[in-house]
């Protein structure tokens, strides 16, 4: 596979290569306080389109199409852009689809149909209680043990995890230990990933077993009973669609959570500002998702396909970096300001298309609320003196070591 | 002021619904149907309608004075 890496296209001239790549550009690996959104938003000042080299696990090389409306067209057109990756299944050393993620448009419209009406934002607020009460409980957990937290191991993580897991079906009491295998999935070696994902299928089939036996009310009930044309769901296909909520709603909620905190533990007037008027809080966590989303949507072309003067051939790869479409100025007057009362925010964080993000009305709410929660409870908040925030970019920007501290 | 609503645009952003989700009624999967909706003669609907425009990632609504 190495060889990938090394290797360019024959159908792509010296002249449309670029120099940055996600895996292992310096700007994109985990860092002392690092700016991986300022580092990739510099793209915006090159050419719009460009090719580059070793931009997967695999050392696959992969387009870059930087500007919102290019990224447009590609997210919404699903048929000449396949999302049909099977990167979970990859792990197993298998090859089928998550569901619906990895399906394309037609096939994709009918389980998106069945998914949509339990995460459409009418529905999620009947989850708010919940939400609330899990970030209160995690809060005063951490104001009981004193006056600073590392605030992504401490609040972010387990209150994305348990939301994921009162949503599916599962109780609490197991947080910890899907805290630790969705940290060996997202983070760790490839053998600890596999050993993990095999873990966290073997747990959810059982819960599905148990489902089909004995239903209640969360998701994991209502899939087993559900019908999609005209018949009742596979074991299979239950599997693949659980594993895509275990993966998709934990490191990205967290994520945009430790983004948040590292924000307002840097720019005190606009957390005091918050804190005095907490309903500007909906307005404001759109603009922190504007400045700084977690997610790269990765496609690949069935079709040949031109883009500003670039052959994008059947089969290529095409990566939509989130942070260079929400800081394109033909989007967004002013991109490099953070302003917390930008109105008409049209930003990409949730992708475009038919793809756009299944959980995101649930993911708003929980940023939204965990902030709220925090900044209700926890007075002025500042980083840690001499403690620094491991910031990295890549396929999933994200924060560690965020060390909070307070009076 | 009308805004003319093309569904096959929509992707359930609801962005709009956040601006007023009394205007922009959204289906039980979250979506918005194809549909013309004719905006009230008051300036806070019209300024909600404006920003519903404005505020759609999709680009899947039209203002039409």
């Amino acid at each position: 596979m190495a060889t990938l890496a090394s290797t360019r296209p024959a159908h792509v001239p010296e002249e449309h290569l670029g120099d940055f790549n996600l895996m292992d550009d310096p700007s994109m690996l985990p860092r002392p306080n690092g700016e991986p959104h300022a580092a990739i938003a510099k793209l915006l000042d090159g050419p719009p389109v460009f090719y580059s080299l070793n931009n997967t696990r695999n050392g696959e090389g992969a387009w870059f199409v930087i500007r919102a409306e290019d990224q447009r067209r590609v997210l919404q057109d699903g048929e000449t852009f396949s999302s049909n990756r099977n990167i979970f299944a990859s792990a197993l050393g298998e090859t089928w689809p998550t569901i619906p993620l990895e399906l394309d448009p037609p096939e994709h419209g009918k389980w998106r149909s069945l998914l949509n009406p339990p995460l459409s934002p009418r529905r999620v607020m009947n989850l708010e209680p919940f939400v609330r009460q899990r970030a209160v409980e995690l809060i005063d957990e951490i104001k009981a043990r004193g006056n600073s937290c590392e605030v992504m191991s401490e609040f972010a993580f387990p209150f994305a995890v348990s939301i994921f897991l009162q949503f599916l079906g599962i109780p609490n009491d197991r947080l910890m230990e899907f805290v630790g295998w969705a940290n060996d999935l997202l983070h760790s070696t490839p053998e600890a990933r596999t050993k993990a994902a095999r873990t966290v299928i073997a747990y959810l089939d059982d819960l599905q077993e148990l489902r089909r036996r004995e239903p209640t009310d969360d998701f994991m009930s209502f899939v087993t009973q559900a019908e999609v044309d005209g018949r009742k769901l596979t074991q299979h296909e239950v599997k693949q669609m659980s594993v895509l909520l275990f993966i998709a709603g934990l490191d990205t909620v967290a994520a945009a959570l430790g983004f948040d905190f590292l924000y307002l533990a840097r720019n005190l007037d606009d957390q005091a500002l918050l804190r005095a008027e907490p309903q500007r809080l909906t307005l404001a966590a759109e603009e922190l998702m504007r400045a700084f989303p977690t997610v790269t949507p990765v496609r690949r072309a069935t079709r040949d396909v031109e883009l500003h003067g670039r052959l994008i051939k059947a089969g290529d790869l095409v990566a939509c970096p989130s942070m260079t479409a929400n800081r394109d100025p033909a989007e967004f007057p002013e991109p490099e300001k953070i302003d917390l009362a930008r109105e008409d925010n049209r930003h990409v964080a949730f992708a475009y298309g038919p793809h756009r993000c299944l959980g995101s009305h649930l993911a708003r709410r929980e940023v939204v609320i965990g902030l709220e929660e925090f900044l209700a409870r926890v007075p002025e908040f500042r980083i840690k003196e001499g403690v620094d925030p491991i910031v990295n970019g890549g396929f999933v920007f994200g924060v560690e070591n965020l060390v909070l501290t307070w009076n | 002021m009308k805004i003319i609503v093309d569904g096959a645009k929509c992707q359930g952003n609801a962005r709009c619904w956040a601006q007023d989700n009394e205007m922009f009624n959204l289906d039980d999967e979250g979506y918005l149907p194809s549909q013309t909706i004719v905006v009230p003669d008051t300036p806070e609907k019209q300024l909600a309608a404006r920003r519903a425009v404005r505020a759609c990632p999709e680009r899947a609504l039209a203002l039409e004075e």
